[in-house]
């Protein structure tokens, strides 16, 4: 197990970093948390997505959650919301799908268009 | 819902939509007793005692983006207490908080499993990165013997100082503490 020790570390770790950029994140990834979402497995979904931002050591993507949306049927939804960029939506994402989804459109800016439900403007 | 841990974050993005800035999480096994207990409470809005009566309703819900008026999450987590012999508690009040409570009788037959915890409270901590979550996990061994995984936010956010939760090697420690201390102390079941 680690220890706060390591906890330290990874800070100075970060600290380091966060003054070579700013604060800012570049994409935030939304998976959708609701009653549904959760029976339709968006925690595994989350799961992945946190696995390989750390893994890819994406620190400028932030992963977060949101409740229903009123998609009870494409669950699990993910929403990927970029700066000056419509917000893409995918649906039934799987763990699988939800790995293509970081490595084409977050980590290459390539939209995955076969999982995408919708796009708009906001 | 497959198993108790998805009940769980189903309750935790309820408390987190009630706007709580704390949540705990007490989960209790004491085989001596053959008794399982859920204890979620959070300091968000709550409830009058009339919202209080309607969640229990599975055609109630505040969630107004959906077009289908159903709410099943509290009466599936009910039925579910109910249907291993055990009982499903709610109290709430307006401006304090909400408590949830569900025993189990731990060795029926259609008690649902545990599932998976740690990824539960990963996903509430980091999902949730302003909210404070103190998790209190116990398990009262057949001799007695106390095994205990005692694990809060704040604690962590006092050594990270201006580093965020969610930074991705934060992510990283937090899993393995969480599924260490949980492994510990056997507070998993899978299907």
């Amino acid at each position: 197990m680690k220890t706060l020790e390591e906890l330290r570390k990874i800070r100075e770790k970060a600290q380091q970093e966060m003054k070579l950029r700013s604060a800012s994140h570049r994409i935030k990834v939304v998976v959708g948390m609701g009653t549904s979402g959760i029976a339709m497995g968006a925690r595994e979904v989350m799961k992945v997505l946190l696995q390989e931002i750390s893994q890819r050591q994406l620190t400028d993507v932030l992963v977060t959650q949101t409740g229903e949306k009123g998609l009870s049927s494409l669950e699990p939804v993910v929403d990927i919301i970029e700066e000056g960029k419509p917000v893409v939506t995918y649906g039934n994402v799987t763990p699988e799908n939800a790995r293509k989804i970081v490595a084409e459109h977050i980590v290459n800016g390539k939209v995955v268009s076969d999982f995408v439900v919708a796009a708009e403007n906001k | 819902m497959q198993d108790l841990s998805l009940h769980i974050l189903d309750i935790v993005e309820n408390s987190v939509r009630a706007q709580a800035r704390n949540i705990w999480i007490n989960i209790e096994l004491n085989i001596m007793r053959n008794s399982l207990i859920i204890r979620i409470k959070d300091d968000g809005t709550g409830m009058d005692q009339d919202t209080l009566v309607k969640v229990h309703d599975p055609f109630y819900t505040t969630k107004t983006e959906r077009v289908k008026k159903v709410g099943l999450g509290i009466p599936l987590f009910k039925q579910n207490a109910e249907n291993s012999q055990g009982n499903f508690r709610i109290t709430s009040e307006l401006g304090k908080g909400t408590e949830i409570t569900a025993e189990f009788r731990y060795d029926h037959i259609d008690r649902l499993p545990l599932g998976k915890i740690s990824d539960t409270l990963l996903a509430g901590i980091i999902g949730h990165p302003n909210t404070d979550y103190f998790i209190h996990l116990k398990r009262i061994k057949l001799d007695g013997e106390v095994l205990e995984f005692i694990f809060s936010t704040p604690d962590i956010k006092d050594v990270l100082g201006v580093v965020p939760l969610t930074y991705p090697d934060v992510i990283d420690y937090l899993e393995d503490v969480i599924q260490s201390g949980i492994k510990k102390i056997k507070m998993e079941e899978y299907q």
